[in-house]
């Protein structure tokens, strides 16, 4: 009994963390600031920090639920304008966390964060300029009723996707680094609190 | 800060679509995404915006609260019209500037595909503007209470987003707060390069993570001490009933529908 209850309230716990750490990363999410020489809809935004977060405190899992909830609650608040911008954000948010949580529950330490960030942050480019290139481009040429050329399509992924997304990695990987550096006891801590 | 981000886009009111049931409007809405797409002249598509202009005018939404909602989207719209007119080479040449012949069917494909992706966005937008974020929670945990039987975490996930939605406004003002007092003590967030200013964000952050658990913590022990168990068992405060008047709506839209078919071009 008292087992059961103990399990409980931790799973409780665990589900308010998350959703609260999804609510930081919409807040995050709204600060963005558009980078000079790329289109306007390519922003950076330290949304994906509390993901991170969330992927060292508990598992890589729990960093997709909460770049989930943050895409969620931002179609709830601001409406589904734009649908496939939402889900080329979440694609982006899990190749981007789950690296770097995957590696840092298998070595620990501050290694394994570089290592994993630099990971995802490969991951992420390549994977959004592959995704941009066979699905996402063509997908809003579809709503625009305009069949993109191959130029165009290769021009937007070279010149757009593929340096903002390394750019957006590096950028959050220089801010996450001195985080975990400053936060590290603190996580190991919550770590046990929840286990 | 954003002031208008707080609370979303919702717009009190009283109006008919205030009143009518989430689950009615996100059904009716995820449908007419789909049925925009087959409008394909001049009748179908007045059919369409009559329906949503309609919407629009019963909800009594003042007409600056949707253009806002539209700002994101204006450069798309702006952008497939331009590049249409520029772009299609069908019709007769009605203007003509040296270099760039304009022809009417462009002319009219712009309109048509720019009028699809107003329409969409202006439904869409009809749901966020009258619907709280709450009632939208309580409906798609409604509509998705069939996934319980393959096991996916409906109520979890129904309660994450009320929760979230709760603490927008809370963890806005902190992170106002936190970076106000971070600005007096000189930390510097809006100018420098980059790398500075992703630097600068660490101070903003720790308080931030290590108050949200804090936070959470006091929650999930005030929720445990009045019994929260779980999703099993537990009723509401304000239960979702189809009325007369979602009826009414549904029957509208059945029939915007049926007259869309009745006329479009095949």
């Amino acid at each position: 009994m008292m087992q059961n209850t103990k399990r409980q309230s931790s799973n409780l716990l665990k589900l308010i963390i998350l959703a609260l750490l999804g609510t930081i990363s919409l807040v995050l999410f709204f600060l963005n600031f558009p980078l000079p020489l790329l289109p306007s809809y390519l922003k950076i935004d330290f949304s994906d920090v509390p993901a991170l977060m969330a992927g060292l405190i508990f598992s890589p899992i729990a960093g997709v639920i909460v770049v989930a909830v943050k895409n969620i609650l931002y179609l709830a608040v601001s409406g589904a304008g734009d649908p496939i911008g939402v889900a080329a954000n979440f694609i982006a948010g899990v190749m981007f966390v789950v690296p770097v949580s995957v590696l840092y529950h298998k070595f620990k330490g501050v290694k394994s964060i570089v290592s994993g960030l630099v990971a995802g942050t490969v991951i992420m480019a390549l994977g959004m300029s592959v995704l941009n290139y066979l699905f996402i481009l063509p997908a809003y040429g579809w709503f625009m009723g305009w069949e993109m050329t191959e130029q165009f399509k290769w021009f937007s992924v070279y010149a757009g996707v593929l340096p903002f997304n390394i750019i957006k990695g590096i950028v959050v990987g220089l801010l996450f680094v001195p985080l975990f550096v400053k936060m590290r006891t603190w996580i190991e801590q919550q770590q046990r609190k929840v286990a | 800060m954003n002031n208008s981000m707080i609370i979303g886009q919702y717009v009190p009111g009283n109006s008919l679509i205030h009143r009518l049931d989430p689950r009615t409007k996100i059904t009716i809405i995820f449908f007419f995404v789909f049925i925009v797409f087959f409008a394909n002249n001049l009748v179908s598509y007045t059919i369409l915006t009559v329906f949503a202009l309609s919407s629009m005018f019963i909800s009594r939404v003042p007409i600056r609260f949707i253009l806002k909602g539209l700002t994101p989207v204006w450069f798309l719209i702006v952008f497939t019209f331009i590049l249409h007119l520029f772009v299609t080479k069908e019709g007769t040449v009605f203007f003509d500037l040296y270099l760039f012949q304009f022809y009417t069917g462009g002319l009219i494909q712009g309109i048509a595909i720019s009028m699809r992706f107003f329409l969409l966005i202006l439904m869409t937008s009809m749901l966020t503007l009258t619907t709280t974020p709450i009632e939208i929670t309580d409906a798609i945990e409604d509509m998705l209470h069939p996934l319980k039987k393959v096991k996916f975490p409906v109520h979890e996930l129904a309660l994450m987003m009320s929760i979230s939605l709760r603490f927008i406004p809370t963890l806005m003002q902190e992170t106002d707060k936190i970076s106000k007092a971070q600005a007096s003590r000189g930390v510097d967030f809006r100018t420098g390069p980059i790398k500075e200013r992703a630097k600068a964000v660490v101070p903003l952050l720790v308080p931030l993570f290590v108050s949200a658990f804090k936070r959470a913590e006091e929650l999930a022990m005030a929720m445990e001490a009045r019994g929260y168990q779980g999703g099993e068992g537990r009723t509401k405060l304000r239960e979702l009933k189809i009325e007369k008047r979602d009826i009414l709506v549904y029957l509208l839209f059945a029939c915007a529908i049926a007259g869309l078919f009745l006329t479009r071009n095949y």
